[in-house]
Parts: structure tokens; C-alpha cells; sequence
């Protein structure tokens, strides 16, 4: 990094915001050491950190808990890391409107706990709430079980300030619950992966939180009979919070059902509101599941949640990779099943987890083999893919060393919107430093 | 955009039958001039033709015709939009969806339907509703209005306070592009990859191309659903009565509110059972499992009483209630009984700003010498005043439209916006920048030149029409702030 | 090239009006377009010219001097079936039916047609309708035609291919005309059977004395036994309803006056009709002849005691006993009962107190079937459309007959049906009711 730029970055946060050297080790991905880490305290040193990159074509990736940090290729060239810890305030809560505007650098913890104080919460679980950021919570499109009732980043978040690749700040849609002025900017921003803009703050939706929460857990011998079941429950009167099907190795990691037989599984379903009503739909739920082969059904501690949230992600010690997969709901067991086989038939283990109601599948992939050998892992995550594919939905690989990575794209192929997507980026990044290369197309 | 020749418009016409068949075009002057407005009739328009295409490569190919041709096109559905957004604004060929409007498929076990475009909102509902399914976004208009058009304007309604608007219910489309290419946006499964372009293309107002196909969430039916009606004698109760609600930590399926303007056009049209001596009443309705209702219900009449609600009844039959909404749901259409013409507003404000805003309204159309009638989305504060007119008598038109910019830049300076579900359209795309900064529109300009460069997709509509800062190119040089501060130069 | 405008509409103050008759109704429609899936012309083509709302913009155009009268406008105007279901959910009280019956006036006046056309509505408007005793004779004629074996001769030969115009359609919908004894009118007074609850006057109708005289003795059984002394004024002749919905105002004004005259001669309580289109057209006959100040105050009075048939029964518990009557039958609302009248529990609420009879629902029950009057004679491509979408509707609901009350949907339905060769039935609503009664002849 010229020494020019490295002054006016100092001259623009301050010195004690500019990291380099050995202090960019929490930094480096996949051992790509960035030039520099910078830290902005605001809104305008934020445009300031990126209209300075872009006169210099240096690349940037924006950085909340890099939580997400090593999702997607690492950038084809050095650049900023730029870090929003120090944007971490929450701006306003009006409890009575039910909306929040944050600061992008806040941890979901920190922002859940802030709102709980006043009886409320921003609908969205995912895992590593202590880590992970608003802000990259909402570029990576993360949630967790809960996604079930209360849907997901793009249907909570209803304004957005990104700053831009030009170094321009910008902002989407606004601070009311319903608002179609304008193109639908915070659609565009979540799931982005930073590729677009910045975000620096966002206004979400909040509901009051429920009375009283239960999660209950059933187990059953084989993962197959699961299907069946998760459709019992989606096609009746229930309104589960949260569907997670979790298969025996999975269930076990996670500490939730340690006898589960191989094959098996543990179906969990999460219930929340008023206190009867919990208890109605948790006996409703015994009355369902039963004849279908649930066994044991027992209720969970609160504290599971966030398990359910991680899981399977912790199942091996000897993690080679993680897919994440998007099917229809009604492929999600059989998903689970026939990729635990495949993984088996390749010498593999594997370990599945899904939130079953919204066909959002997880799978870890490990072998007893060290060092791991990439082109067998490749090998089955392609035929993943394949599986994912024929049945309408898609993979993304989540992690993998960069070996897996170079033999199979982390990004399926979007076919024709694809197109549109580059030209998205290239009208709003035509000089391609925000995160370059990490993302699907090539983006 | 040059006037077409009469002959080259028969050339024209001729190869759009070759396209859509000969019963699917009009160019007839009185034909086109029914097509001249949507549901808001102070904006006029005439297309060269309207064409009916009932595939998507029918609209692919006119799509194609019209870009080698240089014409402007747009589509248009029932044509119950409020901000006419459907209008031809540049002349050239509007494409009727109307004949495309089949359910081609119902997978229950995922809670999707795959539907075309010209599908009337209330069709879906009825077709999956035997197997104890419903579609949940429902426009007031959805006796009438298409999914298509729903999609244009990312269309909410009453039960939007629970269930999210149209993008909340969209997983997939199949786009005709603006240059005629037929793309899918996202698909069948919740998460697309990449880009939530399917997001985005909802609430672009016909801007980025023409859904054909679109995929929709169907929800189950609820178990049990509860309908109060309070009747409060100064609105300001029932603005109070909203926020006691939410601050109860209740979140209700739908909370709408009837001014005794309103109340008295609806009675008038059905009957419905509003009491006409009121001065507002709130609409609130309650669903999901039948266990544990009853005390919801009754922490919701505590909460307007509380607030001053004079009294409060439940729908105590099906009918009773469907009368309810029926009279909610036909408000504008029912101010016919009272006037002649009205614009309908839709701005959108914080919840705890409406005592505020709707005086600031009241006195606004005041000063302006008209009426106004509300009758609005209280629960998610998205106001619609209504203000009557008489289009005959001149001047009027002139106060009404200064009266509603008013009344936008009240909601704006409360921190709302200027749509909840209209969309901008032509009505308020000047208003835009009362809530848009020149950043905030160009890169709104950029992101539809990724989807539609030549600018023939529904032109004029969304951007302002008198700043040059939106039209179609590099953005002009700003100086950033740390230049400013003198930090650092430009070379 | 036109662009959006913040222009005054080109609308002049004052009433509107198409040659003399009021068309300022137009004025209360807003635009909203809650009528558009309700039309069944607009469901089945999708073109604004062709719904409610866009038919309110011709005709409010026509009378601005927007738009003249073409070929095309008045093809989009006559395709109206002037069902009414717009008017049913239209918030805004928009007075259609009178605003399309001034349109096509206009049409008339402007546009009356070639010789032949002319001709027909002569016939049939001025000659046929209006003289009882010619229509008793032409419909000799056709008896003999249907019963000569003429008829299977015509349409075997392929010689009905030949007929001119839209006469093809009006001869495959030719009623088979019932002999001169099932023709016979009811008696001119039939007494209450049991304590007497009213004083009723019966419309024995046209076309419905010819093609149905049995439901109108069926329907003074039934009434006698409900308590009701039945009168059959004499002098009666048409109501003139199908002149108004074809645009013959002039005739329809003269028999409206003379069916006044024929009723009021007897002094009865209610008016009972059991044909839709007459009863809807009879309840109007205050506003038809507002401007004729000998008339004005005796139609309002003559108007409100008119009833539909089973608006009158439903009034009260069908009185018993009842006979069982086993079959599963679905309803067909003709459109001037359910959206003319808005009367439409009331058949319901009598088909459900008959012992045996178990009553399905009928998808889109309230649209119309295509017959519309004359509109299948005038308008055959889209009424068989629409009797395709009725008929098929009918199907899928498994009933062994389809009750309605309106003769001209008797007859569309049952060509529907048989050209199907569906042995469902299409029954009047009178001849169930008259069947628990034990009636029949």
C-alpha cells in the first residue's frame, strides 16, 4: 500500500484506527494478509475510507465480526479491511413504532439485549449473536430457527445507509413499516456480501417478545419418516416458531439427543406466545407426531436455541467443509438422507441439520483422514450440488479450504440473472473494489 | 419520441397480430382513449396500442418489436392502480395482462402457486381456499386488481400489519426484460442465489421488465379469527387507541381506522354497520390458534377503552364481519356516493406521529377549501386521505394537487414517506425528493440502467421529471467530504 | 402523442344527457374498478371497452362529445348483457342498468340498421310482444314447424346454415312450444287456501304464457296455498322490459303504462312476478315514467308493490304440509333477481325448507348465463361463451337439476345442458315448490 494512501487513511480515522503489519493478523483469511485494517467512527469517515480507496483502485472489504469472514473466494488482491466496530451505537428505539435504527457495527447481542430491555427484539437468531454484527448479519443474509415465523433479514429490514463505491452516502427505503417510494434498496443490500455498498446503518421492524417460549424435541428412528412429518405439521392448525430436523450426528454434536441411532433423527419445534397457547400446541404437536414414529418427546432448555441456530457447524473436530443448501421444504429430509449416503459412499462423514420449514439445509463434510484429500471432498460436494440441483434448489459452499475451493465453485451457477447481477455491480461498482471476485458470477 | 404515421401504424399493427393473433390489438382512437387513465383519473394518456398476449413469449416478442421500433411500452393489469403507473406516459403499445391469468400450478406440501400476471388478487384465495389455504396480501382493490399489478407495486393492504407486504410473499418470477430476454429471479426455494433480484423487481413499478410467471407463498387458513369494531367520538382517541395496542405488546392482523366521513359513503353503499354518528371507528381484527383468544381479545377492548373508545363490538357472525371489510374494503370506491371525483394520498408515518399528522391534514384540505376522508392502515400508520373534488368545476384539480403535496411534505417531516402502497408512479414522482437525496436517486437511476438501459420500459415514471440529476449516465463529480475538509485532492 | 395532464377533465357542468335521457349517473363512478372481475364480458375478453367501468367512460365520453358513435363503440356497448353484476358491488351506487339501457337507445336512434335487422325488432318488439293473441298464434306456427317435422328437416339439411344474420342461433334456441292445453293460462281468480294473507295480482308474462303456462299455474297453487287470493288481471300484455333492454323506449314507455293500467283495474295487494327480467323492470317503472305526470305518481305507487315470487314466499315459513322432494339440485340466480332485485337468500332459504331436496352451491351462481334477454339472439359468440362457462359450472357440482326462475335462463341452460346431453334438469323454482305441494297436473 503506498504510503500516501496509508497517511491519508490515518489523516481521515485517526492513526490509533489504521492497523497494519502484525496487527492485521485477526485479518488475514485463507492467508491473505490485507495492507491495512481501518476502523471509522462515522458515517462520513466511512465515505471518507472508501472515496479514498477508490481514487486508488485499492480493494475493500467491509468487516463487521468477521463472522462470515472466509465465506466465498478471498479477495484477488490486497486491500482495506474495513472495520465497523466502532460504529456500534443504537441510534434510536421508539418501542411504540416498533422500529430501531443501528449503527451496522453493533453485535446482534448487543442489540437484542438493548431492545429486550424494553420488551422487544428484531425477529432474526442466527448463530454467534455475541460476534456477529447487524450489519454483517444483514450482507450475509444469516438467521437462524426462528426464520420459520418470523422470516428472514430482507423481510425485517425496511431502511438502509450504505456508502457506496464511489464514496457516496446513500439512503434506501426509510424509517415507516411500509414504504414503497423508490426502488427497494434494502432488498438489494441484504445478501450482498458487502459487493455493493457498505452498510453502515439500518432501521428494522421489531415485534414484542413473546410471553413465554418452548422448544420440544422428538425423536425418531429413521430420518426419512421426518418428511412426512414436517409436512403433518406445516399442514396443520400449528404455528411453530421454529421446524429444525437435525440427523443422529448432528443431534448429538449439538447435545441434544446423544442415543439418537445412526440414521435417526431429532425433530425440533419451537412454540411461542401466551402461555396457553404454548401449551395447547406443544400437546397438539405430541398428537401429531406420534403416529408418525416421534418418540420421547421431551422439552428442551432455552439455551438450545443457540445450538439449533450453530448447528450442525460443530458436529467433527475434522470440519473439511460446510454446504449450505436452499430446497423446497419438501425435499429437505430426502436432501438430508440421500447426502449423508453419498458422503458415506465416498469414505465420508457427514453431519446434517436443516430448518426444515423453510428448506434452509446445512451439512458439515469430514474425513478421518488427515491431511484431507480436496479432490474427494470436491468430488462429493459436487454431487451435492448436482442433488440440490435436480430438485429446483441450489448450494453454497460456506467453508472450505482453498484447495475444495479452487477444485469446486463456492457460488452455484444463477443461469441468466447472473447477467443481471453483473451489471448490477458494474453500475454501482464500475471500478470493482468493494470485495472483488468473492462473489457469485464473479462478482 | 416521434408521432407514429398512419401508415406505419397499420405496418405496426399488422406485425403485432402476426404476434398475438388479430383479436388482441386495438389502436381504434376510442378504443385507446378507454385505456387513457388507471384507477386515478387526473392523469391521461394515450398508447398507439394495447395488446392482449397470453404467453410469455407473446410478450417477449412485442417486447422485442417495441425495442427495435424505438417504442415506449408498459404493462398494465385491471388497471386499479392510484398512481398511474400503468399509463402510457410516452405514447407506444401498452401490454394487457388481463389474458393471462391462469393458476398454473398449487403445490401444497410447499405452500407455493405458481400464477400468471393478470390473475385477480381474491382469484388466488379462492382457488386454494377449499383446501384451507389463502393468499395473504389484500389490497383493498383485490375484488379486482391482478397479482401482476400487485408485484409492480409491492401492493400491501389491511392484514400487511402481520403478514408483510407482496415482496413478503414472492419467492420467484419469470421476467420478460426489457430487451425481451425471458429471465427467472429467483425461484422456488426461499433463498435465490446472489442477489435478491426477484426483491428488488418487486416495487420496481413495471420498471425493470414484465413478470410472467410469478411464484407466490399461499399461508395456511387460521384457526380462529376475531373482529372488533371500536367506535371512538374524537379520531384523536382512536390515533391514541392505535399506540395502546402496540405499547400492550399486540400485534393484531390488521388494525384499520374510518373517519365519519367515510363511515357515512360506506353505510350509504352497504350497510355495513358502522355507526354513522361516530367520528372514527377502528377496524381491528385478531387471528391465529382459537386457544388463548379470548384473552387477547379482551387486552385489546381494554386498550381502546382505555383510550376513550365510547364502545366496542365483535363480529359476532362470518357475515357480520365480511360486511365489516366489505365496507373498508370499497371506502374509495363508495366516496363516489359523496363526491364526484377524489384523489387518494398515501403517505406513510411513524405510528406514534398520527394525532399529529391527520390535524395537520384536516387543516391542510381546509385551507385548500375541499373536503377530506380517511380511512387508512392505522396499525402500520400508512394514511390514506382522501380528498373530494368535482373535476368539473375549474380550479379544483390545481387545489387538489397542492393540497396533497402539502400533506406529503407533512409526512416526510415526520420521518415517514410519500408511498406505502400506491407506489410513485407519475403522481409523485416529483414529490420524490422530499424524501430522496440526489445520492439516494442516482443510485436508484443506476440500478434501473442494470435493468432496463434504453429507458423504454415504462418511461417517466418514479424520477422526479424536473432535475437533471437522475437522467441516464455517469453521475456528475461531488466532492467528498474529506475533500472538502481538505484532506485529500482529486488529481 | 398524448401526455399526462393536470388539465380540467373535458367535462362540462350540468346534466348529462344521451338524446334526452339522463345519463348523469356517470358522474358517480370513480374509476375504482371494483366491477371488473364481476363482468362477465370483461372476464372472458380482458378489454376495458368491454367491463362496466370502461362501458360508464363510453357512454360518459359519448355524451361529452369525446368519442363519437362507431361501429366499434356501439359493438362494445351492445355486448353489455346487462346482467347488473357490476351494480352489486359497486361502492359507489353507480346507476348501471339505466345508464346502459339509455346507450342503447342511442344506438337505436343512431344506428337502427339494415332492413332485415329492422324488420326483426318490428316484429318482435312492435307486433309480436305487444299483441297477445299474435304471439299465441306465431307460436302455433312454431308448434307446427317443431311438431310438422319441418324442424329436423331444416337442420338436417343444413339448410338452417342459410338463414340470415343471427338467425341460425335464434332457431337451435327455438323453445319447443308446448301444446295449446299446457298453454292455458292460470284461472282468473284462485282462492286462499287456509287463513288469507294477502291479495295478490300474478303477471302471467309473454313469452312465459306461451313457452311456460304451466309455471304460472304452478305458481297460483302455490301462492293460494300460502294464503294468497290470486288474481290474473285481465288486459295485461307485456311489461315491456325486453324493449328497454334492446333500446325500443318509445314502446317500452306505452307498456308500461298499459301493464299499470291492466293492475291497477284489480287492486291487489303485491304485484307477484316469477319472471326476473319483468320483475326487475316493473320495480323501475318510477323512474321510467318520472317524466309523465299523468303517470309518474301511479308507477311509483304500482312499482312498490311489485315482488318477486320468492321474495314474497321467503317473506314467511312456507306453510305446510310439504312433500318430500329427493334430488340434489344447485341454484342458478338469473341476473335480475340476484343483481336486479338483490334478492338472493330468499330461494335459498325456500329450497332448504322442502323435505328430501338437498341444495349444493353453484360456482359463480350469480353470473349470468349468456340468454340476457334477447342478448343470445343478438350476441350468439359470446353468449355461448358464457353458457359454456355456466354449463360447466353445473357439471362439476354432480346435481340432478339446476333450479333457477327466469324462463329465458330455462332455456339457455337446457340448450347448454343438451347439447351436452346431460340429463340434468333445469327446473323453475315454482315447480319444486309446487311438487312438495303434492301439484302437478
Amino acid at each position: 500500500m503506498p504510503g500516501a494512501l496509508r497517511e491519508k487513511l490515518s489523516a481521515a480515522v485517526g492513526p490509533a484506527n489504521v492497523l497494519t503489519g502484525i496487527e492485521l493478523s485477526p485479518y488475514v483469511v485463507e492467508g491473505r494478509t490485507p495492507d491495512a485494517a481501518v476502523f471509522p467512527g462515522s458515517i462520513d469517515e466511512v465515505a471518507a475510507v472508501v472515496g479514498l480507496a477508490a481514487n486508488e483502485g485499492v480493494p475493500v472489504t467491509p468487516w463487521g465480526g468477521g463472522a462470515a469472514a472466509s465465506v466465498g473466494m478471498p479477495a484477488a488482491r490486497a486491500g482495506l479491511v474495513l472495520g465497523l466496530r466502532r460504529m456500534s451505537r443504537l441510534l434510536e428505539h421508539e418501542p411504540a413504532d416498533l422500529t430501531a435504527t443501528v449503527e451496522a457495527g453493533m453485535t446482534m447481542g448487543a442489540f437484542q439485549a438493548a431492545l429486550g430491555g424494553r420488551g422487544q427484539w428484531m425477529s432474526l437468531d442466527p448463530a454467534d449473536a455475541d460476534r456477529a454484527t447487524v450489519g454483517g448479519v444483514l450482507a450475509t443474509n444469516a438467521f437462524g430457527p426462528r426464520r420459520h415465523l418470523y422470516g428472514a433479514a430482507r423481510d425485517l429490514l425496511i431502511g438502509v445507509t450504505v456508502v457506496t463505491a464511489d464514496g457516496a452516502v446513500v439512503r434506501g427505503g426509510g424509517k415507516v413499516v411500509k414504504n414503497v417510494a423508490g426502488y427497494d434498496l434494502p432488498k438489494l443490500f441484504v445478501g450482498s456480501y458487502g459487493t455493493l455498498g457498505v452498510i453502515v446503518e439500518a432501521t428494522v421492524k421489531l415485534r414484542p417478545l413473546p410471553d413465554h417460549e418452548q422448544l420440544q424435541a422428538v425423536r425418531f428412528e429413521r430420518l426419512k419418516d421426518t418428511g412426512v412429518a414436517v409436512k403433518a405439521i406445516m399442514g396443520s392448525d400449528l404455528i411453530p416458531s421454529a421446524i429444525e430436523l437435525l440427523d443422529a450426528a448432528a443431534a448429538s454434536s449439538a447435545g441434544l439427543a446423544a442415543d439418537t441411532p445412526a440414521g435417526g433423527a431429532v425433530l425440533v419445534v419451537g412454540f411461542d406466545g401466551p402461555r396457553e397457547q404454548v401449551a395447547w400446541q406443544c400437546a397438539e404437536l405430541a398428537r401429531i407426531l406420534v403416529p408418525l414414529g416421534g418418540q420421547q418427546t421431551r422439552t428442551l432448555e432455552a439455551e438450545a436455541w443457540s445450538r439449533l441456530a450453530a448447528a450442525p457447524g460443530t458436529a467433527r473436530p475434522a470440519t473439511a467443509a460446510v454446504m449450505t443448501f436452499s430446497v423446497v421444504p419438501s425435499l429437505v429430509a430426502e436432501t438430508m438422507d440421500r447426502g449423508a449416503g453419498i458422503a458415506r459412499a465416498r469414505g465420508l462423514h457427514s453431519a446434517w441439520a436443516a430448518h426444515a420449514g423453510v428448506g434452509a439445509v446445512r451439512a458439515v463434510l469430514a474425513s478421518d483422514a488427515a491431511p484431507h484429500e480436496p479432490a474427494a471432498i470436491a468430488t462429493v460436494l459436487g454431487e451435492w450440488r448436482e442433488m440440490a440441483r435436480a430438485g429446483g434448489g441450489h448450494a453454497t459452499l460456506a467453508w472450505a479450504p482453498l484447495a475444495v475451493k479452487s477444485r469446486i465453485p463456492v457460488w452455484d451457477d444463477p443461469g441468466a440473472a447472473g447477467r443481471i447481477m453483473q451489471r448490477i455491480k458494474s453500475q454501482l461498482d464500475p471500478g470493482n473494489i468493494l470485495n472483488p471476485g468473492r462473489f457469485i458470477a464473479g462478482i | 419520441m416521434a408521432t407514429l404515421t398512419d401508415s406505419r401504424k397499420r405496418e405496426l399493427r399488422r406485425e403485432l397480430e402476426t404476434i398475438v393473433g388479430p383479436d388482441a390489438v386495438l389502436s381504434d382512437p376510442d378504443e385507446l382513449l378507454v385505456y387513457e387513465s388507471d384507477g386515478l383519473t387526473l392523469f391521461r394518456a394515450l398508447a398507439d396500442f394495447v395488446v392482449f398476449p397470453t404467453s410469455t413469449e407473446h410478450v417477449s416478442a412485442v417486447v422485442k418489436l417495441a425495442n427495435r421500433e424505438r417504442l415506449p411500452f408498459v404493462a398494465r393489469g385491471a388497471g386499479t392502480g392510484l398512481s398511474g403507473g400503468c399509463l402510457p406516459a410516452e405514447g407506444g403499445v401498452v401490454i394487457s395482462l388481463m389474458r393471462m391469468n391462469r393458476v398454473l400450478e398449487v403445490d401444497y406440501d410447499n405452500q407455493l402457486a405458481v400464477v400468471e400476471p393478470g390473475l385477480v388478487n381474491l382469484h388466488l384465495s379462492w382457488k386454494v381456499g377449499p383446501r384451507g389455504y389463502y393468499y395473504a396480501p389484500d389490497p383493498s382493490s383485490q375484488q379486482a386488481c391482478t397479482i401482476g399489478g400487485n408485484i409492480a407495486n409491492n401492493s400491501g393492504g389491511p392484514h400487511t400489519l402481520k403478514y408483510g407486504v407482496t415482496t413478503n410473499h414472492v419467492l420467484g418470477l419469470q421476467v420478460v426484460m426489457p430487451d425481451g430476454e425471458i429471465v427467472w429471479l429467483g425461484g422456488r426455494t426461499r433463498d435465490a442465489q446472489g442477489y435478491d433480484l426477484a426483491g428488488v423487481f418487486v416495487g420496481s413499478e413495471g420498471t425493470f421488465g414484465i413478470a410472467t410467471k410469478i411464484v407466490v407463498r399461499i399461508l395456511k387458513k387460521p384457526q380462529a379469527v376475531k373482529t372488533v369494531l371500536a367506535v371512538f367520538d374524537q379520531i384523536d382517541r382512536a390515533s391514541a387507541a392505535v399506540s395502546a395496542v402496540i405499547a400492550r405488546g399486540l400485534v393484531p392482523a390488521a388494525m384499520e381506522m374510518i373517519d365519519h366521513l367515510t363511515i357515512q359513503a360506506v353505510e350509504d353503499a352497504f350497510n355495513c354497520g358502522y355507526p354513522r354518528d361516530a367520528d372514527a371507528a377502528l377496524l381491528i381484527e385478531l387471528d391465529g390458534l382459537a386457544v388463548g383468544m379470548e384473552g387477547q381479545l379482551e387486552r385489546i377492548v381494554e386498550a381502546c377503552r382505555d383510550a376513550g373508545a365510547r364502545e366496542t363490538r365483535t363480529a359476532k357472525s362470518e357475515s357480520e364481519r365480511q360486511l365489516l371489510w366489505k365496507g373498508r374494503k370499497s371506502a374509495f370506491g363508495a366516496y363516489g356516493r359523496v363526491s364526484p371525483a377524489y384523489m387518494v394520498m398515501d403517505g406513510v408515518i411513524p405510528r406514534t406521529k398520527l394525532p399529529y399528522v391527520l390535524s395537520r391534514v384536516n387543516e391542510i384540505v381546509a385551507a385548500h377549501g375541499l373536503r377530506v376522508g380517511n380511512v387508512f392502515h392505522a396499525g402500520d400508520g400508512n394514511l390514506h386521505p382522501n380528498i373530494l373534488y368535482d373535476p368539473r368545476k375549474p380550479g379544483e384539480e390545481e387545489r387538489v394537487v397542492a393540497a396533497g403535496a402539502e400533506i406529503m411534505k407533512v409526512c416526510a417531516e415526520v420521518g415517514g414517506s410519500i408511498s406505502g402502497e400506491h407506489g410513485i408512479g407519475l403522481e409523485k414522482s416529483d414529490f420524490m425528493p422530499f424524501i430522496f437525496s440526489a445520492a439516494d436517486l442516482t443510485l436508484m437511476q443506476r440500478l434501473k440502467n442494470a435493468f432496463n438501459p434504453t429507458g423504454l420500459c415504462n418511461p417517466g415514471k418514479i424520477f422526479p421529471t424536473k432535475k437533471s440529476c437522475v437522467e441516464v449516465g455517469p453521475v456528475a463529480y461531488r466532492p467528498h467530504a474529506i475533500e472538502e475538509k481538505g484532506l485529500a485532492q482529486r488529481f | 402523442m398524448s401526455t399526462p395532464t393536470h388539465t380540467s377533465a373535458p367535462a362540462p357542468a350540468g346534466v348529462l344527457n344521451l338524446h334526452g335521457l339522463s345519463v348523469d349517473g356517470v358522474n358517480q363512478c370513480v374509476h375504482c374498478g371494483l366491477c371488473l372481475a364481476y363482468c362477465p364480458t370483461f372476464s372472458e375478453l380482458g378489454t376495458e371497452m368491454d367491463s362496466p367501468r370502461g362501458r360508464i367512460f363510453t357512454i360518459k365520453s359519448l355524451a361529452e362529445g369525446r368519442m363519437s358513435l362507431t361501429d366499434s363503440v356501439a359493438q362494445h356497448l351492445s355486448l353489455c348483457l346487462d346482467c347488473r353484476a357490476c351494480e352489486t358491488v359497486c361502492p359507489a351506487g353507480v346507476p348501471y342498468g339505466r345508464l346502459i339501457e339509455a346507450a342503447k337507445v342511442e344506438i337505436e336512434r343512431q344506428q337502427p340498421g339494415a332492413l332485415p335487422r329492422r324488420l326483426f325488432r318490428w316484429l318482435n318488439f312492435g307486433l309480436l310482444l305487444g299483441h297477445p293473441r299474435l304471439l299465441r298464434l306465431a307460436a302455433a306456427g312454431a308448434r307446427l314447424y317443431q311438431t310438422s317435422g319441418l324442424q329436423q328437416l331444416v337442420r338436417r339439411s343444413g339448410l338452417v346454415k342459410l338463414l340470415p344474420g343471427t338467425l341460425p342461433a335464434w332457431e337451435a334456441l327455438l323453445p319447443s312450444v308446448p301444446s295449446k292445453a299446457e298453454r292455458t293460462p292460470p284461472p282468473r281468480t284462485t282462492l286462499a287456501d287456509g287463513p288469507r294473507r294477502a291479495r295478490v295480482a300474478m303477471l302471467t308474462g309473454c313469452i312465459q304464457a306461451v313457452v311456460f303456462g304451466a309455471h304460472n299455474r304452478a305458481t297460483a297453487r302455490v301462492l293460494a296455498r300460502n294464503g294468497c287470493d290470486v288474481l290474473v288481471p285481465e288486459g295485461q300484455r307485456c311489461c315491456g322490459a325486453l324493449n328497454a333492454h334492446g333500446g325500443d323506449h318509445a314502446r317500452a314507455l306505452a307498456m308500461a303504462r298499459q301493464t299499470i293500467d291492466a293492475f291497477e283495474a284489480v287492486a291487489a295487494d303485491f304485484v307477484i312476478v316469477n319472471v326476473s327480467g319483468c320483475g326487475a323492470h316493473m320495480k323501475a317503472y318510477g323512474h321510467l315514467l318520472a317524466d309523465d305526470p299523468a303517470y309518474a305518481e301511479r308507477a311509483k305507487r304500482f312499482a312498490a308493490t311489485v315482488r318477486d315470487l320468492a321474495e314474497f314466499l321467503a317473506q314467511e315459513p312456507l306453510r305446510g304440509p310439504l312433500q318430500p322432494v329427493t334430488m340434489t339440485c344447485t341454484y342458478h340466480d338469473p341476473c335480475h333477481v340476484v343483481h336486479g332485485q338483490k334478492i338472493k337468500s330468499e330461494p335459498r332459504r325456500l329450497l332448504a325448507q322442502i323435505p328430501g331436496l338437498r341444495l349444493v352451491e353453484l360456482p359463480e351462481s350469480d353470473w349470468c348465463c349468456g340468454s340476457a334477454g334477447i342478448y343470445n339472439l343478438t350476441q350468439p359468440e359470446m353468449a355461448t361463451r358464457l353458457l359454456h362457462r355456466k354449463v360447466g359450472h353445473v357439471l362439476e357440482t354432480s346435481a340432478e337439476a339446476v333450479v333457477t326462475a327466469n324462463p329465458g335462463c330455462i332455456l339457455q341452460i337446457q340448450a347448454g345442458l343438451g347439447a351436452h346431453q346431460s340429463p340434468v334438469r333445469v327446473l323453475h323454482l315454482v315447480e319444486i315448490l309446487d311438487r312438495a305441494y303434492g301439484g302437478g297436473e
